[in-house]
């Protein structure tokens, strides 16, 4: 497996951190940002192979992050992935470009089953 | 025989008393039917009866009065007519005695053959006279003329003599006397020319008086009689006594004139009794004439009309009656029908209103939960992979099984969090035409092999393959997909599954999907659409599929119906417009 390097943007710590660690036993790379502000930052400084994105974030809104990330690299694959989310922000997300809009709890092989898509996608 | 006089009966009984909808009672507004209609008949029939009774009872008086004083007043023109007669006969006897002794010499009264022709001449004139005699100052009988020897007799000790000696005149009772048959006596004084007082007597047959009263009696049902002033009776009498015995009724008081009035006899029947006392121009008499009439005898007639009177108001008052009871039960049963549609429409509003307010709920409990699940499930997840993954510790097996369950249960919740969002949504609707025997078609195909396998025959029933509407296919599709579902999950090994679609004349598509499975309970029934509501067992199923369901007929304008009996099977009917109408409001719309 190839070392994707995956940005996981959530304000639950603990989940972050819990997918983070799971996923890099799967042999991923992953940084964890718990702000929209900091995770704009990390996505301007650096490359992903894919973004994990939460839409209630404690300082700026999923939707307004998940705009601006494709403002600065229309390529990367964004997820959404959401507890909480209505109708109107899937069909906002998917129109600025979203890979998928999903909701937790996500099994961890659903999830690594989609990487593998987007990589045989990008190949 | 009997199985089928009590369906007739059956048959008429009024609905509200076979009412079956306990479980709309609480939306009733009226409880007890029974006792309206009850308050109904009876005020109704005492509003409608007692002013007939009343009237029938009043007029029923008023002809009572007016019948007896009519009866009084015929009773005393009787009595008046008969008096003046029995009055005419006594005063022209005496009349003519009167004349014979003023008009004849002492001395011709007192030649036998003189006397006998007078007596001869009297007979052809008035009849009814049985001799004459002529009795001097002395009380010696001085002449006779009749039939029998009677001489030398002297009579100054008799009461008539001495009677007549003091009043002129006399009128005696009638009496047996020595021949023992009736008869009276009548004497008149007179004087001679020397001035000495003779007295001319004759004998009466009372034949005469007999015929003449008989006469008067108009039907049987009247009696005439004389009695004297002590009550004994003195012609024959039908009913009041024997001649010569005492009257059974009471003396009447003493009046001048006739009189009339309503007694009653020694029975207790009722009767008119009207009298007169006899008095002449010239003496008294010691006769009183009765005039008695049956009052019973007298009304018969009209008691016979009343009779039939009653009939008539008594047959009158039974079809106010039944109709009255007729009419109640047809209000009492439009009044159940209303407050049944009534009770129906709140209780599927209150339905609805659950559904919504369980709807709106579930969404906000799934929100909430699916941030700790989705930590729970990443928590458990790294557990597993220390154990699979990095083999930092070594596998064990119990270890991981337990995980592996958490693991399920996350899934499990995951999966219930999503129905209930499914539930909450609110769908857009891409409205396009759709065959319907095609979406049928399509949703028997995920089937297709279970039917086959567990040997089930489906058979669809589309009369029109080119039946279109108007709706949303991804909608429709699921909604056919759920209900054939449950359909699969109710029924047995070798059952059947009928699905039917047809147009309606109300420009809708009416789908049913029915089975011969189990069937349910009407008190399941009434759930069936609610939320978390399953007949399966337990674990098996969320509870939510035709909660779910019925969410999306109504999105598509839609009715769902179901009708079930135990152990024949269920059958949901939809129906949908052929046309739908967007106006959706998705401005709350929720996916997750």
């Amino acid at each position: 497996m190839k070392h994707f390097r995956i940005l996981i943007i959530d304000d639950e710590v603990r989940f972050a951190d819990m997918l983070a660690k799971r996923l890099q036993l799967r042999g991923c790379d992953c940084r964890v940002c718990y702000s929209g502000k900091e995770a704009l930052a990390q996505v301007e400084k650096e490359t992903y192979f894919l973004i994990l994105l939460d839409l209630h974030l404690p300082d700026i809104y999923g939707v307004e992050v998940l705009t601006k990330i494709k403002m600065i690299n229309r390529t990367t694959p964004v997820i959404v992935l959401t507890g909480h989310g209505t109708e109107k922000d899937r069909q906002a997300c998917m129109a600025l470009g979203a890979y998928a809009f999903m909701h937790k709890p996500l099994s961890i092989d659903t999830f690594m089953s989609i990487l593998e898509d987007i990589q045989e996608v990008s190949t | 025989m009997t199985g089928k006089i009590r369906t007739a009966l059956q048959s008429i009984r009024p609905k509200f008393r076979r009412q079956s909808e306990e479980h709309l009672n609480p939306y009733f507004t009226f409880a007890n039917y029974n006792k309206i209609w009850l308050l109904g008949v009876v005020v109704l029939g005492l509003a409608a009866l007692v002013p007939l009774i009343a009237v029938t009872v009043l007029h029923y008086q008023l002809i009572q009065k007016s019948v007896d004083l009519e009866l009084v007043l015929r009773t005393e023109r009787l009595a008046s007519n008969a008096r003046r007669a029995v009055t005419f006969f006594m005063e022209e006897r005496l009349n003519a005695l009167r004349f014979v002794a003023n008009e004849i010499q002492y001395e011709q009264l007192a030649n036998p053959q003189q006397l006998a022709e007078i007596l001869r001449n009297l007979k052809l004139g008035f009849g009814g006279l049985t001799d004459l005699s002529i009795i001097s100052h002395t009380g010696d009988q001085v002449t006779y003329a009749g039939p029998f020897k009677l001489k030398g007799l002297n009579y100054s000790d008799q009461q008539w003599f001495i009677e007549c000696r003091k009043h002129n005149v006399y009128v005696s009772e009638i009496f047996r006397g020595y021949r023992d048959v009736p008869h009276m006596i009548v004497a008149v004084k007179s004087y001679r020319r020397d001035g000495i007082f003779f007295i001319i007597r004759a004998t009466l047959e009372t034949e005469r008086l007999i015929q003449m009263l008989s006469s008067y009696e108009t039907g049987k049902h009247a009696d005439i009689f004389l009695i004297n002033r002590s009550g004994i009776v003195q012609t024959p009498s039908k009913r009041y006594g024997g001649i010569f015995e005492k009257m059974t009724l009471a003396i009447p008081e003493y009046s001048e004139k006739t009189h009339a009035l309503i007694a009653s006899d020694h029975q207790g029947n009722p009767i008119i009794t009207g009298y007169a006392f006899i008095s002449l121009n010239i003496a008294d008499t010691p006769f009183i004439l009765m005039v008695i009439k049956e009052k019973g005898g007298m009304m018969a007639i009209w008691e016979d009309l009343h009779a039939k009177i009653n009939w008539i108001i008594g047959l009158g008052a039974i079809v106010i009656l039944v109709v009255i009871m007729v009419t109640c039960t047809y209000m009492v049963n439009r009044m159940l029908m209303a407050d049944k549609t009534k009770a129906e429409t709140l209780a599927l509003a209150e339905q609805n209103c659950q559904l919504a307010s369980v709807g709106q709920l579930a969404a906000g409990v799934a929100h909430e939960i699916n941030n700790p699940l989705a930590l729970i499930n990443e928590t458990a997840g790294y557990v597993k992979d220390l154990f699979t993954i990095t083999e930092t510790y070594s596998e064990d097996d119990e270890l991981m099984e337990n995980i592996e369950s958490i693991l399920d249960a996350v899934e499990r919740c995951g999966r219930i969090t999503r129905q209930l969002l499914g539930f909450a949504r609110k769908f857009d609707i891409k409205i396009q035409k759709i065959k319907i025997k095609e979406v049928i078609t399509d949703v028997l195909n995920f089937h297709s092999k279970e039917a086959v396998y567990r040997n089930i025959t489906v058979n669809v029933d589309v009369p029109d393959p080119d039946l279109e509407i108007e709706s949303d296919r991804g909608k429709l599709q699921q909604i056919l997909l759920n209900l054939v579902n449950n359909a699969f999950q109710a029924v047995a090994e070798g059952c059947r599954l009928d699905i039917a679609a047809r147009k309606k004349e109300t420009e809708t598509v009416e789908i049913s999907i029915g089975d011969n499975g189990c069937g349910m309970s009407e008190e399941k029934l009434s759930k069936v659409f609610e939320p978390f509501f399953t007949t399966k067992e337990l674990g098996k199923g969320t509870g939510l599929g035709l909660a779910i369901t019925y969410g999306l007929v109504k999105k598509l304008q839609g009715e769902i119906s179901v009708s079930s009996e135990i152990s024949k099977g269920t059958t949901f009917t939809i129906t949908l417009p052929l046309h739908i109408e967007e106006a959706m409001d998705d401005s709350e719309n929720t996916t997750g």
